[in-house]
């Protein structure tokens, strides 16, 4: 999902966007998606809450998208990213039944605005640029996200006490949804 | 009425003047001028869009009027468009026209005004234009914002192949705007101050979300997509169909797409009852027959797009476009070896309505039967001939039967029928070879064919039966799918059997039969040459009652073992074209053509060998050189087998290369070889001759030669010269001589090696010990004190031998054969010491030293015999002296003894010099003083002769030689 071959460039290739006067305003727009600074600053339970408020937003851009996109770009897409919601409102729910301390931090400042579908430009040609930037933005996004879930793991080796995936651990055996919840995101898994 | 329109009329005409001059002078608007004129704008469309009325009270009636309209753009002044409209005007009707810009309208402002005109004949001429109205204008910059860059015309649809114009309204005149048409930079023209357009035609359709046109200054790059649609086309191949008479199904062709995401649409509208229906498809449409029994339907499909509208028609009567629904549930039944029924179902089409159907049955993809049947529900049929354990396909279609129109689709169903006994003897042959005398039978048999075997063959029953002891059978059961067997039989003669069998019975047998003798192999082989379609072949039969004849051969001759082919012939056939896919060019093919007896017996007839295409040889034979002398030389290449060559081989050709461009010899050609070289080549037309002699050829020349067979193809490569150089004429005679004679010096050096003793005894024995002389045993025998050895030392030498050499002369050893011209130069003087013989007249004792070996024949003439000795001495003492030193040596220590019992007043001792002992020539040149006949004794030197002295000295060399052993200082103390 941080790749840009798997959804941007199929884009850019099916609207004729390749022109490097293009690809210069092919941009993400600020608010579009929450600054990689704002991610790290939100709690564990507010980033997660985060995260799944964007792969809503992400899913009806997709959804609206779909006569724009290759077909098979677009499913692989639009699964990627359910699959990814599941997950992460999986580990959600875990944080949440659980007694991390950090998952109950008070939140931090906000990550800006909440993400809003894009307003559609009033013509062909600035929706298709207002579209490249949005897939810009969602794979910068990704690749944040996935960074700040690997910091996850990265703290967890330096506290256990206050590990997140030691958390979900103890969630996990409590309630033990999944069996595989254990090998998704707490270990700071990226998305791919 | 009449008289009320005419008066009607000319008022009018007399009021209409009047009106012009009025306007003319008044200025009073005329009451046609165009009232309430509205522009509005459709950006969309580009279209201005005008709407006016004509107010004109004193009128009821309809006028036909004119308007002319007049479009200016950014200023009024600059007009672009002038039109006359021309329309029938009724009283207060509010009037519209439309005109479309080739310029987006956001990029311009627009002005228009009208002016009118009537245009009835009613009214007579002069027709004079009103006022024109005020200009009205038409500005959509007015709903544009204050962003700095607009283009324009947003998401504008067209057509592939037209034209388009796109503008830009820049607010910074600042601004360097640069546009782009799918990343190319373009230039436009400037129609204002910040305004520029940009016209492109005949655009293409590029791709379906459009084609990317952009400007970009300063700040972010504006731009539209023009949405290019490939042009609509004509619906194709319009037809409509019933499968059931309650639902049409129209289907056709809807060509190219135009590749926009908005689909053109389809509508089905059918005139006599004056329904409609959208289509849900782009390529078919359902159409619901109505209950009222219409039976003719006139469909029009009209297909239409932003651009275009197509439609096409068709007049469809109902009952000639049924095409049933496929028939189902098709399976064979009662399925046996030869018969099989088959049974379907179809769907039923109306009430009273049958279809006929079709059944065909296919074999191996080939329809071998076909039968119609009129079916309403259930069909069945009954196949027949069929052939056992084949497998078949029954496949179903019907029509309409009422109307045949078309066939419906097919369904089909495969089966196999069941199995039979084989209805064909297999085809047998035999091959026999004598082990020991005792005939061994390869049995070969070619599968029976599928139409024959009739199911799958199990085993083969080979049945042999001795026909000398009728009771002796033998059986053997060879599992298939083997093709052979071998039986070992003894030298009777037999019948064998051979039956296939399936699992249903066995097949007629085939008989061959076999003689327990060889038959007779001589027949002479023929040779026949193949053609394309194979091996042509005719033999003369041998016997009137032949049942047949077969053809034998192996389809890989050059490889082991053979592949046993064979081709059985009727009895009328005399003549036959063997041919297989496995013949190959350039392999010799070896036929044999057997006549088959009454009795199945098979007896040679022909041999045959031929080529399907003869070609050259691949290579050529290993040639030996023999017999190389200065003018020829013999090649020969006896190893060549010419059976396994790849043609028949007809001869050889012998090229020959000379270096020194010598003409060709008689027999040889001249010819070119591929390189251009000259060559000479030699024709042998026989090949079994594999020598050939070389000749004439000139000594110490190199040649290069090859020897290379031919067949009628051609001959063999020519690319392995080999070189030889012929010798010098007279090699050989040295040779002749010069190796005999050294071998005769090795011989003799041979023998004179085994022999050397016996040469040595003849040539140089040794020289005998004085002490072990025989002389002294004699003395002692004797006891004659008055004999003793004298000893050196005490003889007093009387006499000095002075011998005068002349310069050059050499010394010549005593008792050496010399010619008397040669020992004339050296005539020793001679000086007495003491007083001698002449002055001794008495006998005295003389002891004479005489070597045998040293002067035999002068021993045996007596040289010492002319001095008197007693008769009881010995004629010589014989004795081994290997030098004078050893020898003085000698007499001094071992005989001094002995001598010393010698009285000296009764030895009477002569000493005389080695070197002046008398010599043969002596003899006859006797010196001056010759010394008198007297007891003396006389001493020769004793020495020992190199073997290659021993032989008689020929020459100065060997005298000189002696000389430096025989220095006469050494001889005298």
């Amino acid at each position: 999902m941080q790749d840009p071959s798997t959804l941007l460039d199929p884009y850019i290739r099916l609207q004729g966007l390749h022109s490097p006067v293009l690809q210069e305003h092919c941009r993400e727009r600020p608010g579009d998606f929450p600054s990689e600074d704002a991610l790290w600053r939100l709690s564990r339970q507010d980033f997660l809450q985060t995260l799944n408020t964007t792969l809503g937003l992400i899913l009806r851009m997709l959804s609206a998208l779909q006569q724009d996109l290759p077909e098979a770009a677009h499913q692989q897409a639009e699964m990627n990213v359910r699959g990814f919601g599941n997950n992460i409102h999986c580990m959600a729910q875990l944080l949440r039944g659980s007694s991390d301390p950090k998952a109950a931090e008070p939140t931090q400042p906000g990550p800006g605005p909440t993400p809003l579908p894009p307003t559609p430009p009033s013509s062909t040609f600035q929706r298709k640029l207002r579209n490249c930037g949005f897939l810009r933005g969602y794979h910068r996004f990704m690749r944040t996200a996935g960074q700040v879930l690997r910091g996850w793991g990265e703290r967890q080796g330096r506290s256990r006490r206050h590990s997140p995936c030691r958390a979900l651990k103890r969630g996990a055996r409590r309630t033990r949804p999944f069996p595989e919840i254990r090998r998704l995101a707490p270990r700071g898994q990226p998305p791919r | 009425m009449a008289l009320f329109a005419v008066l009607q009329t000319t008022f009018l005409l007399a009021l209409l003047p009047l009106r012009t001059y009025q306007s003319e002078v008044l200025s009073e608007p005329l009451p046609l001028t165009p009232e309430s004129l509205n522009v509005s704008i459709n950006s969309t469309k580009q279209c201005l869009h005008l709407q006016w009325t004509v107010h004109n009270p004193d009128y009821h009636q309809e006028f036909k009027m004119v308007f002319q309209i007049q479009i200016s753009r950014f200023k009024a002044s600059n007009v672009i468009w002038l039109e006359n409209y021309s329309t029938t005007v009724k009283r207060n009707q509010v009037l519209h026209w439309s005109w479309e810009s080739e310029l987006p309208l956001e990029c311009a402002i627009h002005f228009v005004r009208m002016r009118t005109m009537v245009d009835d004949a009613r009214i007579p001429a002069p027709r004079l234009w009103s006022n024109w109205s005020s200009w009205e204008k038409a500005d959509a910059q007015n709903s544009l914002g204050d962003h700095p860059l607009y283009v324009f015309p947003k998401d504008k649809l067209v057509e592939e192949g037209s034209n388009v114009t796109v503008c830009y309204i820049s607010r910074n005149h600042q601004d360097n705007i640069s546009c782009y048409l799918e990343d190319v930079l373009i230039y436009g023209r400037q129609l204002d101050q910040n305004v520029w357009a940009f016209e492109f035609k005949n655009v293409s359709f590029i791709r379906k979300t459009g084609t990317n046109f952009y400007c970009k200054g300063q700040g972010d790059p504006e731009g539209v997509v023009l949405l290019v649609s490939k042009v609509l086309e004509e619906p194709k191949n319009f037809s409509c169909e019933t499968q059931d008479l309650k639902t049409l199904t129209c289907t056709w062709d809807p060509g190219n797409d135009t590749g926009l995401i908005q689909l053109p649409s389809y509508t089905l509208f059918e005139s006599f009852s004056g329904k409609k229906t959208l289509c849900k498809h782009r390529n078919r449409c359902d159409w619901q027959v109505t209950q009222d029994s219409q039976e003719m339907y006139n469909f029009t499909l009209v297909a239409e797009n932003y651009f275009r509208k197509r439609s096409v028609s068709i007049l469809f009567n109902l009952i000639h476009g049924v095409h049933p629904m496929a028939p189902y549930s098709l399976f064979p039944k009662s399925v046996s070896a030869t018969n099989a029924t088959v049974t379907w179902k179809v769907y039923s089409i109306g009430s009273s309505s049958a279809l006929l159907c079709q059944l065909q049955l296919l074999g191996e993809g080939k329809v071998i039967q076909q039968h119609n049947i009129s079916v309403r529900v259930n069909g069945e049929y009954l196949l027949s001939e069929l052939k056992p354990d084949t497998e078949y396909m029954a496949r179903v279609r019907c029509a309409y039967a009422d109307h045949f129109w078309k066939w419906s689709e097919l369904i089909s169903q495969n089966f196999t029928t069941a199995e039979a006994a084989p209805s064909e003897a297999p085809d047998v042959w035999r091959d026999v070879t004598f082990v020991s005398g005792h005939p061994t039978v390869t049995l070969f048999w070619k599968p029976l064919s599928k139409v024959h075997a009739n199911g799958k063959i199990l085993f083969y029953n080979v049945v042999v039966e001795n026909l000398d002891e009728p009771s002796s059978l033998k059986v053997l059961s060879v599992p298939a799918p083997a093709n052979s067997t071998k039986v070992t039989l003894n030298q009777s003669s037999y019948q064998i059997c051979v039956t296939a069998h399936n699992s249903v019975g066995p097949s007629p047998a085939s008989t061959v039969a076999i003689s327990g003798h060889p038959g007779n192999e001589n027949v002479e082989e023929g040779r026949m040459n193949g053609t394309e379609d194979g091996f042509p072949m005719s033999w003369k039969p041998q016997s009137r009652n032949a049942t047949g004849y077969v053809v034998e051969w192996c389809d890989s001759p050059q490889h082991l073992p053979c592949v046993l082919r064979w081709k059985n012939l009727g009895p009328t056939n005399t003549d036959t074209v063997i041919s297989s896919g496995a013949f190959r060019p350039g392999v010799r093919y070896n036929f044999r053509i057997y006549e088959i007896s009454t009795k199945r017996m098979a007896h040679l007839l022909e041999k045959k060998a031929g080529y399907l295409k003869e070609l050259a040889p691949s290579y050529n034979p290993k040639v030996n050189m023999s017999n190389l002398t200065s003018h020829s030389f013999t090649l020969s290449w006896k190893d060549y087998p010419t059976e396994s060559q790849t043609g028949f081989i007809q001869g050889y050709y012998v090229y020959l290369k000379s270096k020194t461009g010598e003409k060709c010899h008689r027999g040889f050609e001249k010819t070119f070889l591929t390189d251009n070289s000259v060559c000479c080549k030699y024709t042998i037309d026989n090949p079994d001759q594999k020598t050939f002699v070389v000749k004439d050829l000139q000594p110490e020349s190199a040649y290069e030669f090859l020897v290379t067979p031919y067949t009628s193809a051609g001959e063999g490569p020519l690319d392995d010269f080999r070189k030889v150089t012929t010798p010098d004429e007279y090699s050989h005679i040295l040779i002749h001589i010069i190796l005999p004679m050294v071998f005769f010096v090795f011989v003799i050096m041979i023998i004179c090696y085994l022999k050397s003793q016996w040469l040595k005894d003849k040539c140089y024995p040794d020289i005998p010990d004085p002490y072990k002389s025989s002389v002294l045993s004699l003395i002692k025998f004797k006891e004659n004190p008055h004999i003793t050895i004298m000893n050196v030392n005490d003889c007093v030498p009387d006499a000095i031998e002075v011998v005068n050499k002349p310069e050059g002369s050499k010394m010549q050893f005593v008792g050496t054969r010399k010619s008397p011209t040669e020992t004339k130069g050296t005539k020793p003087a001679y000086l007495d010491l003491l007083p001698t013989e002449k002055n001794y007249s008495g006998p005295g004792p003389c002891i004479c030293f005489e070597n045998f070996t040293y002067n035999q024949a002068a021993s045996d003439l007596g040289y010492c015999g002319h001095f008197p000795v007693t008769p009881q001495a010995p004629h010589c003492q014989l004795g081994p002296l290997t030098s004078p030193e050893n020898l003085l040596k000698t007499l001094e220590q071992s005989y001094m003894n002995s001598l010393g019992e010698i009285p000296a007043g009764e030895a009477n001792l002569n000493y005389v010099s080695q070197l002046a002992s008398p010599m043969s020539g002596d003899r006859e040149s006797p010196p001056t003083n010759p010394p008198e006949p007297a007891l003396c004794s006389e001493y020769k030197m004793q020495m020992a002769i190199p073997l290659g002295l021993a032989s008689p000295a020929r020459s100065e060399n060997s005298s000189l030689s002696s000389t430096a052993l025989l220095d006469p200082r050494e001889h005298c103390h």
